[in-house]
């Protein structure tokens, strides 16, 4: 029987499944809610069904039974790192295909606590800091205490913590602490806050890295064991709330200087990741995320189980036997049960790649969501250029309310740096977006910022 | 002369009327000589004297003879008429007949804290040849009221019964004797403060070493509202009295599971029968002392020979309690003399002194604890049971000699530690780490922690499945309309999310082996006393066969389940009451397996838990066999929790009336889950009752922690380090761990 | 605050004209339809008992992951329009099922007025909304048109973007909280009206409209 696969997801990454199952030949069945009904991606579906919310399984696996789909690409966000959810597919009377890793890697590898103990176990570099959740003050101050004298023998300077709630993120339930006298209260505090929000008190301290890059590691693997990487990608440039704007490929350049050697750092976090990724059987296209100090010290930070939004550069500057890549693809192919049917050398790297992520946004303004209709959406097709996006450009388009306000991303390919950062600013002055909000002001958008931003790639923040 | 005739005619229309309405109209044309007497009585003054006196002489003979027969084929059913009439003797009237002088406290008639329940410091005399002495009592009832609705038919309210509490306390502290009158349908169910249950309890509790002489007189005892004033020395009823686990009619509607309708007469009257509630069927059950007798078809108003009766008996009753305390030789000596209604032999001095006062503790103790016992089945030899004794002196003296001796270099302490830290269950991770630092707390010093220690990596591949969880549906969460909270999936709702909604936190209802199986350490809990079974007391028809039913569905002898058990270590002595069972009602079997229990906790000196997985209540049953359940196992916490133990109470899903109002509502240290209901009565019975609809949220959990029932709100998923938690903060200095 | 009593009268006249508000009973999520449990032209009822304890009349079982779940009308009114064609069928979220023919109440024609009179706070966005939880347990607790809010009390919460907004009364003055016009997690349209104020010292007139409109369309 043809497989057929129901996509979990909304906007540009149902598009890009789309067209990975166009290009494997699979059928497909789309989802959308009400709010998206102006959406491309439920215009360019031939099938497609309104569900209640994107993140109701029930509603998903509902749809999923009556269209007979045999597998569920769950994209990005929602239900994509719900362990429970891969669970349920999978463990069901009629169970599916998971296009992801198994639902215990997302589990494990979910679990921050757990993945950093694992890890630290595989003598993976891990930030300092506690590996299990402290629930008392005495035992916060002996951890602080020791961590202190541990950082000092590595060799940081004006060490400061961060005291976080176990359960939190996103920049919720966390706080700097300078001295030693303010773990306490701080813990304190950060304690009754995660109780009071999570329902769940532990609470860990670690070390805070003070100017880092934000580098990961692409890893896919396969059912049969076997594993690639595709690179590594920079993705320092972010806003304050800690979501990517700018994204590169590959993780480090040659045109910048380092104080350490780059290609080593480079292959170590590669090996590293794979190591990880080996101990949990990791059977499906995954990133790394590490933190890599100006002294060349690097810290895995966590796992992405699922495809990332900024993927696509990877595989823009990855060439298998000398043909492009779709890491998609790939992850619906192996989630099927295909063999690799390559080996890590037949992967070879060439060029550069960056993303712009477009979003309506006040980034005067503490970077607030907008919301209105977009009037006009306008660029110029560029060879080097793969734009990304469910919104369309023949009629006005209203953002819904309930996402995250993510318009466009555009991909840009280069043969070097000087190349990228010329077509970066060619694409920068061509992209037009306007639109109003509904109190009829014009739609702001992050395009300034981005520009700005361009200066600072490659850097230490 | 004419005034005279005309009274006694009145008094003859009184009886005949009496006899109608307790017997029927029916019964032996009692009703054409109602309307005969009525007749004459009305034209009173068209007949001539000779003809009224021929008239009611002879009539008089008819109506004593049908009184006779009437009282030779008087029906159980019949007896609750009486103590239900209107002409029935009350409170007051025992007042203003059986003592010299009264002070009514806490008020008199409508200007009350509670006019349902009246107190009164009263003076009882009583004569020794020549000389009169008199006695200070303490008067404690219910008044049924003469016709006065706001008396609730003797219905005390949760104030009212704290009323009797405190006028009980100040007994106790005048070292005065109490003689409590029962004349209650039941308690007034709501649960305004401080609670119908609660309350009930809390006096219970009391009752149970209130250090001065006691008695108890019933004449109408409704259930859990009587036990609130019943747990006495010395139990009276009146002959003519009921003493019952449930009103007859709510017994029937119960076995015929209606609903709303009432049920038919036939039904009641079968049911006033099955459950054995006269003075006779009470006597020979052993849940009271001695039946004061009555003319027929029982005492009114103007019975003053009753009265006389009454006085003579309470004296009596109280002089026994008090020689008791004494010794057997006085007593035997009182018991042999003729005493008699008009004077009595000896004087005997109602006070106590601080010895007399321990026994007198040990006799009422003795005393409940041995009631009912009979009616258990338990296979067990002679043999067997003497090879147990010596177990248990000999566990006595181990575990003496171990936690004295040992307690001084908290050794004991620090091995539980030690053996808590090297389990790695997958519960035990938020358990273990508090635990180093409260003991780090508890011992003062700072124990420096490795940093880097990594404890093992759990599997949780051996986890305890709910046979709930193995279905491949969702369910809806009944708050969903509130909260929006998504269908969830039974395997994860059954599984990881121990039964509760993610979202808003509602708490499905789980089988009861799942607390066994994820509350206490792995492998740790051990039933005692699996086989102790309820033997039909009553012969209760249908009921053995519905016992043999649940024995067969559950595999159970009885809804309650005794085990020790461990939490993090610490070793605990505990029970379940089981929905599975009947609803996790509470008879004989029940009552003394969580006695024996409780008695294992103090001997081993070891925490007591109670998880009420449901209850509901005494089972009707067994009647007041299982009334007196309330009063025997609140003796034995209240004996558990004065030796310095650790009595915790958790419940979930339903838990009402008896066992709340009584061994569990008494506990110091009461939690509930979120979703349970907990409470006195029900919705239904409280609309009937009180004729008012009460708020669907009436016995929520919040609710219960708003009126102090209950210390705190816990999650199911945190059950067991909350658990945890209690037995290292919570209880008395003589846990086995101190 | 003034009163156009001619105004009144015609918006009164207007309502007269059709007393009745059609509500359309939507799938709340996908699944198949199983049963209809009303037929065309039935009364049903809304939520009943003192607590709204007892829920509306069953009007159709939608069944999705083996859970049948019984659909109960919201509104008391009368069945129309029933889709009958999607018995035993798969339907998709939000699809009309069937129409309740409501008629409108004198509580719900003095709402209804009250909206132009009122100081309405409106949806700022399309957007989640719930009342201030300390404001919703006071309301709960005393009811509508008792409890007053000042400049500066935190009115609502505004789920948007996924970002909770706060959004608080901009006006001087003391106000009472006198109707609300949405319910907690709907998706509530731009510009709709949220919460209906009144000035504390307008009190007195507001009333003399509703006396007006109690004449006009007695219980």
């Amino acid at each position: 029987m043809k497989d057929k696969v129901l996509i979990a997801n909304r906007g540009e990454i149902a598009l890009r499944i789309i067209e990975a199952c166009d290009q494997l030949k699979l059928d497909y069945v789309a989802l959308y809610t009400k709010e998206d009904e102006e959406s491309l991606h439920v215009r360019l579906a031939k099938k497609k069904y309104r569900i209640s919310d994107y993140r109701d399984m029930n509603d998903i696996l509902a749809v999923a039974d009556e269209e007979n789909c045999t597998a569920i690409h769950p994209g990005y966000g929602f239900l994509s790192e719900n362990y429970r959810f891969a669970r349920r597919v999978v463990k069901r009377e009629r169970p599916l295909i998971w296009i992801g890793p198994s639902w215990e890697a997302i589990r494990d590898l979910g679990n921050k606590l757990y993945m950093k103990r694992v890890a630290h176990e595989l003598g993976i570099p891990v930030i300092p800091g506690t590996i299990e959740p402290l629930y008392n003050e005495i035992d916060a101050e002996f951890k602080a205490e020791d961590l202190l004298e541990e950082a000092e023998a590595q060799g940081f300077k004006e060490i400061s913590f961060l005291i976080k709630a176990v359960a939190g993120g996103g920049g919720m339930g966390i706080e700097e602490v300078k001295t030693l006298e303010e773990i306490r209260p701080v813990f304190r505090k950060i304690r009754a806050y995660a109780k009071r929000l999570f329902g769940e008190e532990g609470v860990i301290i670690e070390v805070k890295i003070p100017r880092f890059q934000h580098l990961e590691v692409q890893i896919l693997g396969s059912k049969k064991g076997e594993y690639v990487h595709f690179g590594t990608r920079n993705c320092t440039i972010q806003s304050p709330f800690k979501q990517k704007r700018i994204e590169l490929a590959p993780g480090f350049c040659s045109k910048y200087r380092y104080a350490f050697d780059p290609e080593k750092i480079e292959r170590e976090i590669i090996e590293y990741s794979l190591k990880l990724a080996k101990h949990f059987n990791y059977d499906s296209v995954g990133t790394f995320e590490w933190l890599i100090t100006p002294e060349g010290k690097y810290y895995l930070m966590e796992v992405n189980t699922r495809i990332q939004v900024e993927n696509e550069i990877s595989a823009k500057i990855s060439f298998i036997k000398d043909k492009p890549v779709n890491l998609i693809r790939e992850q619906i192919r192996v989630a099927m049960g295909d063999n690799l049917g390559y080996t890590q050398s037949d992967i070879n790297f060439r060029g550069m790649s960056l993303e712009f992520r477009l979003i309506a946004e006040d980034t005067r303004r503490g970077f607030v969501p907008l919301s209105g209709t977009i009037n006009r959406f306008q660029y110029t097709p560029q060879p080097w250029l793969t734009m990304r996006t469910h919104v369309p450009q023949d009629t006005p388009y209203t953002i819904p309310t309930q996402f995250d306000p993510n318009l466009a991303l555009a991909i840009i390919y280069a043969e070097n740096l000087e190349d990228l950062l010329q077509k970066s600013k060619i694409f920068l002055d061509d992209i037009k977006i306007e639109g109003q909000t509904p109190k009829g002001e014009t739609l702001l958008t992050n395009i300034e910022f981005l520009r700005e931003n361009l200066n600072f790639i490659y850097q230490f923040i | 002369m004419q005034i005279e005739l005309h009274k006694a005619l009145r008094d003859l229309l009184d009886t005949a009327e009496y006899i109608k309405d307790i017997k029927g109209e029916d019964f032996l044309n009692i009703k054409e000589y109602v309307n005969k007497i009525n007749e004459i009585c009305a034209n009173f003054y068209d007949f001539s004297p000779s003809e009224i006196k021929a008239f009611y002489e002879k009539t008089k003979e008819t109506v004593d003879q049908i009184l006779l027969k009437a009282e030779e084929t008087l029906t159980p059913y019949e007896i609750v008429k009486i103590v239900r009439h209107p002409k029935r003797f009350t409170l007051m009237d025992i007042l203003e007949n059986v003592y010299d002088n009264y002070v009514e406290l806490g008020g008199e008639g409508e200007l009350n804290i509670d006019p349902a329940i009246v107190c009164a410091k009263a003076l009882i005399s009583r004569r020794v040849g020549n000389e009169v002495y008199f006695h200070q009592v303490m008067v404690i009832g219910h008044e049924k009221g003469q016709g006065e609705e706001y008396r609730r038919g003797g219905s005390a309210t949760p104030w009212g019964n704290e009323k009797a509490l405190r006028y009980m306390k100040m007994a106790e502290t005048e070292g005065i004797p109490i003689h409590f009158f029962i004349f209650t349908p039941g308690a007034y169910p709501i649960e305004d403060y401080p609670g119908a249950a609660q309350q009930i309890a809390r006096n219970l509790y009391y009752l149970s070493k209130l250090e001065v002489p006691t008695v108890s007189f019933i004449s109408e005892g409704g259930s859990g509202g009587a036990e609130a004033i019943g747990l006495t020395d010395f139990r009276l009823m009146s002959e003519k009295g009921y003493y019952s686990v449930i009103s007859p009619e709510g017994g029937a509607a119960i076995e015929a599971k209606l609903r709303d309708e009432r049920p038919p007469r036939e039904l009641v009257e079968k049911m006033a029968v099955a459950l054995k509630l006269t003075a006779q069927d009470n006597l020979k059950l052993g849940t009271i002392d001695r039946v004061v007798p009555e003319p027929p078809l029982g005492a009114r108003r103007k019975d003053y020979e009753f009265f006389k009766r009454l006085k003579f008996e309470l004296i009596k009753a109280t002089d026994q309690i008090v020689l008791q305390t004494r010794s057997i030789k006085l007593l035997r000596r009182y018991a042999l003399s003729k005493q008699n209604t008009e004077s009595f032999k000896y004087f005997v001095n109602w006070e106590l002194s601080e010895d007399e006062k321990e026994i007198l503790m040990e006799n009422r103790w003795e005393k409940y604890r041995k009631m009912s016992q009979w009616a258990v089945l338990e296979s067990k030899g002679i043999f067997k049971s003497l090879t147990e004794r010596g177990a248990k002196i000999t566990q006595s003296l181990a575990y003496e000699f171990k936690y004295q001796v040992l307690k001084k270099g908290q050794k004991t302490f620090k091995k539980f530690l030690d053996e808590l830290l090297s389990e790695s269950t997958v519960l035990m991770k938020p358990v273990s780490d508090p635990v180093k630092s409260v003991y780090n707390l508890i011992v003062g010093k700072k124990i420096r922690p490795k940093v880097r220690a990594l404890a093992e990596i759990d599997v949780d591949s051996s986890m305890y499945q709910s046979p709930l969880a193995l279905q491949d549906r969702t369910v809806t969460c009944p708050q969903a309309e509130k909260y929006g909270c998504p269908d969830l999936w039974v395997p994860d709702l059954y599984g990881e999310f121990c039964g509760v909604c993610p979202t808003c936190g509602y708490h499905f209802p789980l089988e009861y082996n799942w607390y066994l199986n994820n509350i206490f350490d792995r492998d740790s809990v051990k039933f005692f006393n699996e086989e102790l079974s309820s033997s039909n007391p009553l012969n209760f028809e249908g009921y053995a066969e519905k016992l043999k039913a649940a024995r067969k569905e559950t595999g159970l002898n009885s809804s309650l389940l005794s085990f020790e058990a461990k939490i993090g270590g610490i070793s605990i002595v505990a029970i379940m009451l089981v929905a599975d069972f009947r609803q996790g009602t509470v008879g004989v079997a029940e009552g003394e397996k969580f006695i024996r229990a409780i008695e294992l906790a103090k001997l081993t000196r070891r925490p007591f838990l109670s998880l009420v997985h449901t209850t509901g209540g005494i089972r009707i049953h067994e009647g007041t066999l299982g009334v007196v359940q309330m009063p025997r196992c609140t003796m034995a916490v209240r004996d558990y929790v004065d030796s310095g133990g650790l009595y915790l109470v958790v419940y979930d899903n339903n838990s009402y009336a008896g066992p709340v109002a009584s061994f569990l509502g008494s506990a110091p240290y009461q939690f509930a889950l979120k979703s349970t209901r907990l409470g006195f009565a029900g919705p239904r019975v409280i609309l009937e009752t009180t004729g008012q609809p009460v708020p669907p949220d009436y016995h929520s959990v919040e609710n219960a922690l708003k009126r102090g029932h209950i210390q705190g709100i816990w999650d199911r998923r945190e059950l067991r380090k909350k658990l945890f938690f209690a037995l290292l903060t919570m209880g008395g200095p003589n846990l086995y761990y101190r | 605050m003034k009163i156009d009593f001619q105004q009144l009268t015609q918006m009164i006249q207007k309502l007269k004209a059709n007393p009745y508000k059609i509500y359309p009973v939507k799938t709340p999520h996908t699944g198949k339809i199983i049963e209809f449990k009303v037929k065309e032209g039935m009364e049903v009822t809304g939520p009943r008992g003192k607590w709204l304890e007892k829920p509306g009349s069953p009007l159709f079982v939608l069944e999705r992951e083996k859970n049948p779940k019984i659909i109960s009308s919201n509104y008391n009114g009368v069945v129309q329009n029933i889709r009958f064609e999607f018995l035993n069928k798969f339907v998709e979220a939000f699809e009309t099922v069937l129409e309740i023919k409501h008629a409108l109440t004198q509580e719900e024609i003095i709402s209804e007025i009250l909206l132009s009179t009122l100081f309405v706070i409106k949806a700022p966005e399309t957007a989640r909304y719930i009342i201030n939880p300390e404001l919703a347990k006071q309301i709960e607790k005393e009811g509508l048109g008792k409890v007053t809010v000042k400049q500066g009390s935190e009115l609502l919460t505004m789920t948007f973007m996924k970002r909770e907004t706060p959004i608080h009364l901009r006006e001087r003055g003391t106000f009472v909280i006198y109707r609300l016009y949405f319910k907690p997690f709907e998706i509530v349209p731009s510009n709709a009206p949220l919460i209906g104020l009144c000035p504390v010292e307008d009190l007195p007139y507001l009333e003399r409209i509703i006396q007006r409109i109690k004449e006009e369309w007695p219980a």
